[in-house]
């Protein structure tokens, strides 16, 4: 599912470097529940940004679905995230413009299907998150925990190999924090393998596995004592 | 993502912004405007000045002494010389000597004008049809007798007279105080056309007259200056001159004094000047499109930096390079095109006005609109290039960073 192995991710600005990751190992198998956590400056939005596909790493090897990944060019990645990563930023990161049903539909563009099937799962995929009465919604007429939600079909909505989520509820009040981690772990349930960054215990809770990051090492890796379901 | 969608993405972008993607289309407006309409102006003064050239002849050749030579006495053109043109070179249908001098003034009662004759004889007309209106041309009798008889133009006797139909009117032609009379027997009309009236009064009276009545009239000044000559067709140009060439050298004993040309050479040249001048200032006007290609660029730039973040998040979901160029590049090169139909039909719409106010018929072409069609959409290209290629580098990281 995913493997790293011994993954370096170096900054350089000008003559200054600066080495977020050193020599991480991880394992993370299907159907999993992790949540990745740490300080702030611990390395773990890196981490998380390269097992998104979205940054690359310095040094190591990535694997994903058997797939070497940590040499793709920019376009494969581009292909990569579409159709094997469902993202959950804590920003939503929907386009203000677009309603909720055709911000689920973008990445079905990329994808080039065909805009009635496009329709047809974008609808689908709110249902999934309840949904189905805000479709023609705006973001701006949206609350926070139904905006998430708009991410989270998004994110679902081709289906992809697993869901990575960066502190999905750092701008959510507990309420609906409470709904989000309700739809993960249905998903979870239903096999998505989900990776989730947060420096929030509580919301850790949820989840099946615990990776603690720090100073871009991982110093601890559990599995959840007393985990919550809901 | 496919073309299609591209599209509908840029044109959901520009109508979010409809005040802004408008100014940004007035540079191109104005740019495409003023290209077109100076284009369709010069075409057609182009196509209004070859009417006229067609209109006065297009088998004429016309035998001129050459100025930048010593002139002699014995190499003025002779009776003799039109005769032998007309009957030894088969290729010459007809042949008419002409004498032409300015400065001469007319006078009708206290009313005087500057007038310009021309005295020749009756194959004049027909090598160089002239459009009669009233009255006649002048005839073989006229030139035998050295009838004190004038053809006059039909402005000039509207002028002169009040009225065109001054046939049977007599005037007084002459330089200084030598004035003799002469009657009017035709009223021909202007070849001047459009641009004749464009002179207004300071267009001299153009008379006509048997060649044998200015020779007793300017005496000492008079000499056959120029001879038209009728050819069977335009193919014959060639073969014909040289053989004019040939009969005047030997008859005049001299060399290289003589240029025969053709009035399609003159208009020739006339269309050579005229189309550099619309060059010229067609391409003044095409600075102002380049200006507005600036501006595309401008609004393109900032447009990437305010959806910084919106690109950052296409790419998170699987937008490739391509997909984010082609969407930027696409928005450009519609606000291109779009301004530039708004100025094609603006530019259609002032060169009939201008045309109508000149009295010519702009030449709008099929290939002018082309022409400014895939101009404007190069411009979109091309200033839509360097914006969309910042966008679909962006680090997806960063962008999604960007507030």
């Amino acid at each position: 599912m995913i493997e790293v192995k011994n993954l370096w991710k170096v900054y350089r600005t000008g003559n200054i470097e600066f080495t977020a990751l050193k020599g991480i190992n991880l394992f993370i198998g299907k159907g999993e529940y992790t949540a990745i956590m740490g300080p702030s400056g611990s390395g773990k939005s890196t981490l998380m940004n390269i097992l998104g596909c979205l940054d690359r790493l310095t040094e190591g090897r990535y694997i994903l679905n058997n797939k070497d990944v940590s040499k793709l060019t920019d376009n494969e990645l581009a292909r990569i995230r579409n159709r094997e990563i469902g993202f959950v930023f804590q920003a939503f990161n929907l386009l203000p413009r677009l309603n909720a049903l055709e911000n689920v539909e973008l990445p079905m563009m990329y994808a080039g299907i065909s805009a009635w099937e496009r329709r047809r799962r974008a609808r689908e995929a709110l249902a999934k998150v309840g949904l189905e009465d805000r479709m023609y919604h705006r973001p701006n007429e949206l609350s926070g925990g139904q905006k998430q939600r708009v991410a989270i079909a998004r994110a679902i909505v081709l289906n992809p190999s697993v869901l990575m989520a960066d502190e999905p509820t750092g701008n959510l009040d507990t309420a609906s924090s409470y709904e989000i981690m309700k739809i993960f772990q249905e998903l979870n349930n239903d096999g998505t393998t989900v990776v989730m960054v947060t420096h929030e215990p509580d919301i850790a809770q949820y989840t099946k596995r615990i990776v603690m990051v720090r100073d871009g090492n991982i110093i601890e890796d559990r599995a959840v004592d007393n985990r919550i379901t809901l | 993502m496919n073309i299609l969608e591209s599209f509908k993405v840029a044109i959901a972008s520009i109508l979010s912004n409809k005040m802004r993607s408008f100014l940004t289309m007035l540079g191109i407006i104005i740019g495409i405007s003023s290209v077109i309409t100076i284009v369709s102006i010069g075409k057609g003064g182009q196509s209004a000045i070859t009417g006229e050239f067609n209109k006065i002849g297009v088998n004429v050749l016309e035998a001129t002494i050459d100025t930048s030579a010593q002139i002699n006495q014995n190499d003025y053109f002779t009776m003799n010389d039109v005769k032998n043109i007309k009957s030894r070179i088969p290729e010459v249908l007809n042949a008419a000597p002409i004498f032409q001098k300015g400065g001469v003034t007319v006078k009708v009662g206290n009313e005087t004008k500057r007038a310009v004759v021309i005295g020749t004889n009756n194959d004049y007309n027909s090598i160089l049809s002239v459009n009669m209106l009233y009255g006649r041309f002048i005839s073989e009798k006229d030139v035998l007798s050295g009838r004190n008889v004038v053809i006059i133009d039909d402005i000039s006797s509207k002028s002169l007279f009040g009225y065109v139909d001054s046939t049977g009117k007599t005037i007084k032609i002459g330089e200084r105080s030598m004035m003799v009379s002469a009657t009017i027997v035709g009223v021909y009309k202007s070849q001047g056309g459009a641009f004749a009236s464009s002179f207004g009064d300071r267009m001299p009276v153009i008379l006509y007259t048997p060649i044998t009545f200015a020779e007793k009239m300017f005496q000492d000044d008079f000499r056959i200056n120029q001879i038209e000559i009728l050819v069977d067709n335009a193919k014959s140009f060639e073969s014909a001159s040289n053989s004019i060439n040939r009969i005047l050298s030997s008859a005049h004993h001299n060399k290289d004094k003589y240029k025969v040309d053709n009035l399609m050479k003159q208009l020739d040249e006339v269309n050579r000047i005229l189309n550099i001048f619309t060059m010229i200032i067609g391409a003044i006007a095409g600075i102002s499109l380049v200006v507005g290609g600036i501006g595309v660029m401008n609004i393109m730039l900032v447009s990437v930096t305010e959806r910084t973040r919106e690109i950052g998040i296409r790419k998170a979901i699987g937008a490739t390079r391509r997909d984010i160029l082609v969407q930027f590049l696409i928005e450009s090169v519609i606000i291109s095109l779009i301004g530039g139909a708004i100025g094609m039909a603006l530019g259609i719409l002032f060169a009939t006005i201008i045309g109508s106010f000149l009295g010519i018929a702009p030449g709008i072409s099929f290939l002018t609109v082309l022409i400014a069609f895939l101009f404007s959409s190069a411009v979109g290209i091309f200033f839509g290039i360097y914006p969309a290629n910042k966008a679909s580098k962006l680090d997806p990281i960063e962008a999604l960073r960007y507030e």
